[in-house]
């Protein structure tokens, strides 16, 4: 059943556009993610689904309902803000009733809805407290307990991670994710962190300037990004895109690499698909985990190290090819020392190849 | 270990510098601010008539002064006033910076206009309205040129409604300045919060009256405050509307206290009602700085 389709929307402010022509469909219980840098009208999209904003043209649906004209509080959805947005002179217990005591829910059926999400959420202790007596990760559970409490078809997450520390970021995204296998509800989670989009979509929207660069599973994304920015922007570190010409050789089809150590061409797997652009530029994107450390018999690159950058369990290897800086990350006990050389290979079957020019993937 | 030395070096201009460089405003202040309180209670104990003599009679001004019908009239004057005015002030000015909170067009352009009043003196603002609600002038004589000749609004001129005028012509000053100072309360409500109001189904009345105007609580105080003692101390708008007329009908302490003193020849009643005004305003200000100043070291 499809829970959410979103129907070539667009939204102008007097010559500005924010959004143009969003298409979105997800089924019942999905994750979306819409993902993007400040700026690219995610927020703004989300604001038009909950019925906040309107949009200048296009259709929003949500269950089997167009909601175009339908208010907020009737579109039977629940949204956590990056504020967290709760009412200050209000404690817990009236923040997560005053939705149901506007809708007239009886005052019985109030008292265990909130037992209920208080306890789920693990906020029994805090019920009688103001917002302003609260943590940040409280203050947010606090908000998602609001949201729980109506019991909706569709969450709306509008950055809610995005003023807590590090640490308590990675817990709370650990539990929003428990909390939607639990439930099963479908969410729309609007974030600019790409690690939070990984790691909570199903289905995740990359934005840009208005526009869906890419709409699809996280595997999809990471693996076969549609273009040069969600290549760049999903994964950390980025994607190295090293400038390449593509070249026919003894039969095979490939890129010359050129390090400290002397250029070499690598023939790409499967490379006939890439006919058509025999002879011209080329960008090739390698993931820095994608660069390995080559054994002693295997063809490599000589590279001379840069840079390291240690994060524990992996090393990041700053080094040169075609004259692009690249990072590889690497095993820390096989990465060398600033001013050594390594020998490292890629992982061909992975790389991806984009158009100069339109941006776009190759093949 | 020269370099050592420098704290100490230093310490006696340290020390002494600021306290020489306020000691001349304090100095000011003492005498002339707190001197002339602790003076005018002296001579609130003395027989002074027309000039002040030093005469200790006790507390016989005060028993005069609340023997005084034209000081009960003060008082009463002031509890319409202060309270219709504060009132008054407070929901026009509320309902002014809510509308004007809505994203309206022009409205750096309607918060100059509303807030224009304040910048007036009270000595204008009371002589503007005494023309516009003088019977023969204003809003009765257009009323009448346009032919409804049985229109009235005599409120300057009668007894029984002058204190009124007063109240309209405070409330016309004040609001606008209430209403910058609840605009700005409003501009710092997060809008998710609104956002998150709506979505739970809040109408938008409901919304101001339930979640916005209770986080405006300390606004609400301090305006309490300021427009408390503008009512308390009003002298200039009274003079300039109604000059305390019809008879002593729109009295207020300070008139009374002025016309005793200065005009009447009593000035040991006169200092007697200023100290009686003084208790009041501290009997105000006094548990309100309290709780201000409990509030900010707890948090």
């Amino acid at each position: 059943m499809g829970a959410l389709a979103i129907k070539n929307v667009t939204k102008r402010f007097g010559d500005t556009h924010i959004l143009k022509g969003i298409d979105i469909n997800i089924d019942s219980g999905q994750f979306l993610i819409l993902v993007g840098p400040s700026g690219c009208g995610k927020s703004t999209l989300m604001n038009i689904i909950a019925g906040l904003e309107a949009p200048t043209s296009g259709e929003v649906q949500i269950g089997d309902r167009v909601v175009n004209d339908v208010a907020p509080k009737d579109r039977d959805i629940a949204m956590v803000f990056q504020s967290y947005a709760l009412y200050p002179t209000m404690n817990v217990r009236q923040n997560i009733a005053f939705g149901m005591e506007t809708r007239g829910v009886p005052r019985k059926e109030q008292d265990e809805t909130i037992a209920r999400v208080a306890k789920m959420l693990q906020i029994d202790h805090l019920l009688d407290r103001k917002p302003g007596q609260l943590s940040g990760g409280q203050r947010q559970r606090v908000a998602m307990g609001r949201a729980l409490a109506r019991n909706p078809t569709l969450f709306l997450f509008d950055e809610p991670l995005s003023n807590l520390d590090a640490k308590l970021r990675v817990e709370m995204r650990t539990e929003i994710k428990q909390l939607h296998h639990r439930l099963k509800t479908t969410i729309v989670y609007v974030t600019h962190d790409q690690i939070e989009a990984m790691t909570l979509g199903d289905r995740i929207a990359v934005m840009k300037d208005g526009v869906i660069q890419q709409f699809g599973s996280p595997e999809e994304i990471y693996e076969r990004p549609a273009n040069l920015f969600v290549a760049g922007f999903i994964g950390s570190p980025s994607m190295n895109f090293i400038d390449c010409h593509l070249a026919e050789q003894d039969g095979a089809v490939g890129v010359s690499l050129q390090s400290e150590g002397g250029a070499r061409f690598v023939s790409l797997p499967d490379g006939q698909r890439f006919a058509g652009h025999l002879g011209q530029k080329v960008i090739l994107g390698v993931r820095p985990e994608q660069i390995e450390v080559a054994e002693e018999d295997e063809p490599a690159l000589l590279c001379k190290v840069h840079l390291t950058e240690p994060t524990g369990p992996d090393t990041m290897i700053f080094t040169q090819i075609n004259g692009k800086e690249v990072i590889a990350r690497v095993h820390p006990r096989a990465a060398g020392r600033p001013g050594d050389s390594m020998r490292l290979k890629l992982d061909l079957g992975k790389v991806v190849l984009f158009d100069p020019q339109s941006e776009a993937r190759l093949g | 270990m020269t370099q050592f030395n420098g704290p100490a070096q230093y310490g006696f201009a340290e020390r002494w510098l600021p306290r020489l460089v306020l000691a001349p405003s304090f100095l000011l202040t003492l005498v002339f601010i707190y001197g002339f309180i602790a003076w005018n209670g002296y001579l609130s104990f003395t027989a002074s008539r027309l000039l002040p003599n030093y005469e200790w009679v006790g507390l016989a001004q005060y028993e005069t002064l609340f023997a005084n019908e034209r000081a009960w009239v003060a008082v009463k004057n002031l509890f319409i006033f202060g309270s219709l005015f504060i009132g008054g002030g407070m929901a026009m000015g509320i309902l002014l910076a809510v509308f004007l909170d809505q994203k309206i067009r022009g409205e750096g352009v309607l918060r100059t206009i509303y807030l224009y009043p304040m910048a007036l003196s009270f000595i204008v603002t009371g002589t503007a309205w005494k023309w516009m609600l003088n019977p023969g002038l204003g809003l009765e004589k257009l009323v009448h040129d346009w032919g409804f000749t049985s229109f009235t609004f005599d409120w300057l001129v009668n007894p029984d409604m002058s204190i009124y005028t007063v109240v309209i012509a405070g409330i016309w000053q004040s609001s606008g300045f209430v209403m910058a100072l609840f605009l700005a309360g409003l501009r710092g409500i997060d809008d998710s919060i609104i956002k998150a109001a709506q979505i739970d189904g809040a109408t938008l009345p409901r919304i101001y009256w339930r979640i916005v105007l209770p986080a405006l609580r300390p606004v609400f105080f301090s305006t309490l405050m300021i427009l408390a003692h503008i009512a308390i101390k009003s002298f200039d708008l009274v003079m300039a509307l109604t000059g305390g007329g019809p008879g002593f009908s729109s009295d207020v302490p300070a008139t009374f206290m002025y016309a005793s003193a200065f005009t009447r020849g009593q000035m040991g009643v006169g200092a007697a009602s200023a100290m009686m005004m003084l208790a009041t305003v501290a009997a105000i200000v006094v548990p309100y700085l309290y709780s201000e100043l409990r509030g900010s070291r707890h948090g």
